[in-house]
């Protein structure tokens, strides 16, 4: 792809792949291009096939091409499930001793002119003295010559990573990168599309996955508890925020139930401070009953729902977006909510810090939606935006904690000594918070908290352009389809357009309104089946959208499948 | 400030059947935290859903009445943000040892420092008398006229188990007792188990103040592990006191390397925070 190039790292669960694609997006990225990392690896600790593609550019990009320039292989039951992956004239450079190729890959690799390289990476170890597990060095010291960057950059990756893990040969790591670097076999490899352009400064920009975002975000917007029960893929999130824990003073805990940590974020946020939790769709389902309690107590509470593919336990390790529904609709009875909605690592820092102001200032539950792809995968970007002010709601003191208030918010204070006390109250109640069962209440106080909907639909920013001044072609969207969408652009001479929603409810629609004219052609683009987004759409503007693009095999829109899809 | 048993009454009128556990649980309740000079605003208490919850407008304080089965975790969560109050869980037979028991379990290991008052009446009496676990045996209840067909679950076997710091039972009728018993546990500086047998002249005629009368032994403290478990093999008598405490287990919140140097409370700790410290990839 023009402008655009790509390298895919193959080999079984446990090899060490997600350590070389990290190697490999941060030399990239120090040797001044940008890069976009996503992986890809089986439910299983040992064995399977994994990968770690690194796209780069010498403009911002954040999202994958479906086929890489050069795949880099170590294992032949990853040769075999990505070399169809290649790319036209691309190259395969792999150390697998006796490789038995099928006939439909070879003929695969024939029609395409892939130039398949074989490196005794195993024996290059060996003679420079290195264990074999080292074979990983030669082959990205080779690839690094490939595309022609200065090797002392690479060096230094992995050397800063090598020297904090304990009793690894630092010179032998040196060694096979170099004996790889230096191998006569790069003179057979010709790959022309590898972007030359350099941005200035660039070593500076930052490599971060959604998690890590998020993380981040917290921290900076005063969220002082994390409670939360591992699950793919929100789980990098308590590593990030566990092995930080030191340096920020955060209570860290690990519950023994998505229903624990739920709680225990309402028991924290009811008591003033700032916490929440994270998990994916089936911890979620768990966490329903809670958010129904949030929505009638009027608690705040933030949750991120990190999206995976399938019900149940479904495709645990990779991606979709299918979770829209259960996030608008989670916990029986009426009451209102937020869902948001992140795209990348620059979404997810601002938006976790707003989910903590919107859920403290209108007192009610707040999903921040995720993807595996956005969670996980590596974006390079020059810096995150400044924090947001913290907006917490709060009053002193005040008769009545829930106050029937035109706008629907009543005012919260922190239960501390000598303040008035009051009670917080599952059951319906009255302005005090006592029980109550009488018609004319009960209707009362559910249409006070229903209000809140109305004042935060106003307050909340519309949804974001980009693209095309004159578009013939806009995708509307939400998640990481802005990714590939907006990559593509530059791709293509059609005028294309992308409207981003990252708040999702309430639902601003004018925008979309606005778009409907005879000269554009105006698309829902979901990764799912069932399209919930289109749904909710239809739903609060009364706007139907016939044309749909969606995708749900537990993979993320490619760039190339936004333009196949404007081609016909 | 001087406190007194009017600042921690209510005028919402109580709901309770006549002869109910939980009027004297209530007034043991209310007298312990007056003796301890706690204002109703230093006290958050997290009740469940049951009878038990009912009372949640009935006693001043901070109070949270939120879902059946989740009284502990919510004050987990009240507790980890503030130290400096008092924190109480109001939960249950039927919520503590069915919908939300991995709470009691974690809850006890983890040593978290609060109290967990679980008001054992043998039975779900607000939905009308179904079986519990602590149901007794042949006994019928609402749908099974035989009785339950499951086994039992102990709540001091099962406390006794997980190496806990405290564990205490008391009895609705005697409330001097359970007011001490009620005070020790707040004052142990880790996670207080105390079950209180409580009478439920409904669906629980049964277990009348007579049977309890014939069956309690009173001690006043214990903390060996073995006499603890005499204690509860005994199934003839019922043994009521601070039946185990043991101070040496260390708490939670005291275990954190993280939080040991700290002054102040989460609560306090709301503000924005540079992350240039934590950037690194």
């Amino acid at each position: 792809m023009k402008n655009r190039f790509s390298v895919k790292v193959g080999g079984r669960s446990g090899q060490g792949i997600n350590t070389l694609g990290e190697f490999l997006s941060k030399a990239i990225r120090d040797s001044g291009l940008v890069t976009f990392a996503y992986r890809e690896y089986p439910s299983i600790i040992k064995g399977g096939y994994a990968s770690y593609q690194i796209d780069v550019s010498s403009e911002p990009i954040s999202a994958s091409q479906k086929h890489t320039d050069i795949l880099l292989c170590m294992t032949d039951q990853s040769f075999d499930k990505y070399v169809n992956t290649v790319a036209k004239n691309g190259v395969v450079i792999h150390s697998i001793k006796g490789l038995k190729i099928n006939e439909e890959d070879r003929r695969y690799i024939k029609r395409n002119r892939i130039k398949i390289t074989y490196i005794d990476a195993i024996g290059l170890a060996e003679k420079n003295d290195a264990p074999i597990i080292m074979a990983n060095m030669v082959i990205l010291g080779l690839f690094w010559k490939v595309i022609n960057l200065d090797l002392s950059i690479l060096e230094k990756i992995v050397l800063d990573y090598f020297s904090r893990k304990k009793g690894v040969d630092l010179k032998a790591e040196k060694r096979c990168l170099k004996a790889g670097y230096e191998s006569d076999l790069v003179k057979d490899i010709k790959l022309n599309n590898f972007p030359q352009e350099k941005r200035r400064n660039w070593q500076s920009s930052l490599i971060l996955t959604g998690n890590d975002a998020i993380a981040l975000g917290a921290v900076s917007a005063g969220c002082r508890g994390y409670y939360a029960y591992p699950m793919t893929p929100a789980t990098s999130i308590l590593s990030k925020l566990g092995s930080t824990y030191m340096e920020t003073g955060i209570l860290v805990k690990q519950a023994e139930s998505e229903i624990t940590a739920v709680q225990m974020v309402l028991g924290s946020m009811y008591m003033g401070t700032r916490a929440f939790t994270a998990t994916a769709g089936g911890g979620y389902d768990l966490m329903s009953e809670s958010i129904s309690f949030a929505g009638m107590a009027e608690l705040p509470l933030v949750i991120v729902l990190a999206q995976r593919a399938g019900p149940a336990t479904g495709v645990p390790t990779w991606t979709g977006a299918s979770d829209l529904s259960i996030a608008l609709h989670a916990g029986h009875g009426e009451f209102p909510r937020c869902v948001l909605s992140a795209s990348d690592a620059s979404d997810a820092y601002e938006l976790i810090q707003n989910a903590f102001n919107i859920a403290e200032t209108y007192q009610l539950p707040v999903t921040l939606l995720t993807e595996k792809q956005i969670s996980e995968s590596l974006f390079n970007i020059k810096r995150l935006s400044e924090p947001q002010k913290i907006e917490r709601g709060l009053v002193r003191s005040a008769p009545k904690r829930y106050e029937i208030t035109k706008n629907g918010i009543s005012p919260r204070w922190v239960p501390k000594k000598n303040k008035r006390t009051y009670l917080t109250n599952s059951d319906e109640h009255d302005e005090e918070g006592i029980s109550v069962e009488d018609a004319p209440q009960v209707e009362e106080m559910s249409e006070k908290r229903m209000r809140k909907i109305d004042r935060l639909k106003k307050s909340i920013p519309e949804p974001k352009y980009y693209g095309h001044e004159e578009p013939t072609l806009v995708f509307v969207g939400m998640g990481s389809t802005k990714n590939a969408v907006i990559d593509a652009m530059p791709l293509t001479k059609k005028r294309l357009g992308y409207l981003h929603y990252k708040y999702i409810y309430p639902l601003r629609y004018e925008k979309i309104l606005e778009l409907n004219n005879d000269n554009v052609e105006i698309v829902l683009i979901e990764n799912n089946q069932d399209g919930a987004f289109s749904k909710l759409i239809k739903e609060e503007a009364n706007f139907y959208i016939p044309n749909t693009f969606r995708k749900y095999d537990g993979r993320a829109f490619f760039v190339d499948d936004i333009l196949e899809y404007i081609k016909s | 400030m001087k406190v007194d048993i009017k600042d921690y009454n209510t005028d919402v009128t109580p709901t309770w059947c006549p002869g109910c556990g939980n009027f004297s649980v209530h007034i043991a309740l209310k007298k312990a935290l007056i003796e301890l000079k706690k204002q109703p605003s230093e006290v958050v208490m997290s009740f469940d859903i049951g009878c038990n919850g009912n009372g949640a407008d009935k006693i001043e304080g901070f109070r949270i009445k939120g879902l059946h089965g989740r009284a502990i975790p919510l004050a987990v969560g009240a507790h980890l943000a503030n130290r400096d109050m008092t924190i109480i869980a109001d939960i249950g037979d039927g919520g503590c040892l069915h919908e939300g028991i991995d709470h009691l379990i974690h809850a006890i290991r983890s040593n978290y420092d609060l109290t967990i008052l679980i008001h054992n009446n043998q039975n779900f009496a607000l939905t009308t008398g179904q079986i519990t676990s602590t149901t007794p045996e042949g006994k019928s209840m609402y749908g099974f006229p035989k009785g339950r067909t499951e086994g039992v679950i102990s709540i001091g076997e099962l406390t006794l188990s997980l190496n806990p710091s405290f564990y205490a039972r008391g009895y609705s009728q005697d409330i001097p007792q359970l007011k001490e018993i009620i005070k020790e546990g707040i004052k142990n500086k880790g996670l207080s188990v105390i079950e209180i047998m409580q009478v439920c002249p409904t669906y629980n005629k049964e277990s009348n103040h007579e049977f309890f009368k014939e069956r309690i032994v009173k001690i006043e403290k214990n903390n060996s592990i073995k006499k603890a478990r005499e204690y509860l093999s005994n199934k003839k008598k019922l043994y009521t006191g601070i039946i185990y405490s043991n101070t040496k287990v260390k708490n939670y919140y005291s275990k954190l390397a993280n939080r040991k140097e700290k002054k102040s409370e989460l609560v306090d700790e709301v503000r924005n925070y540079s992350i240039k410290n934590i950037l690194s990839e």
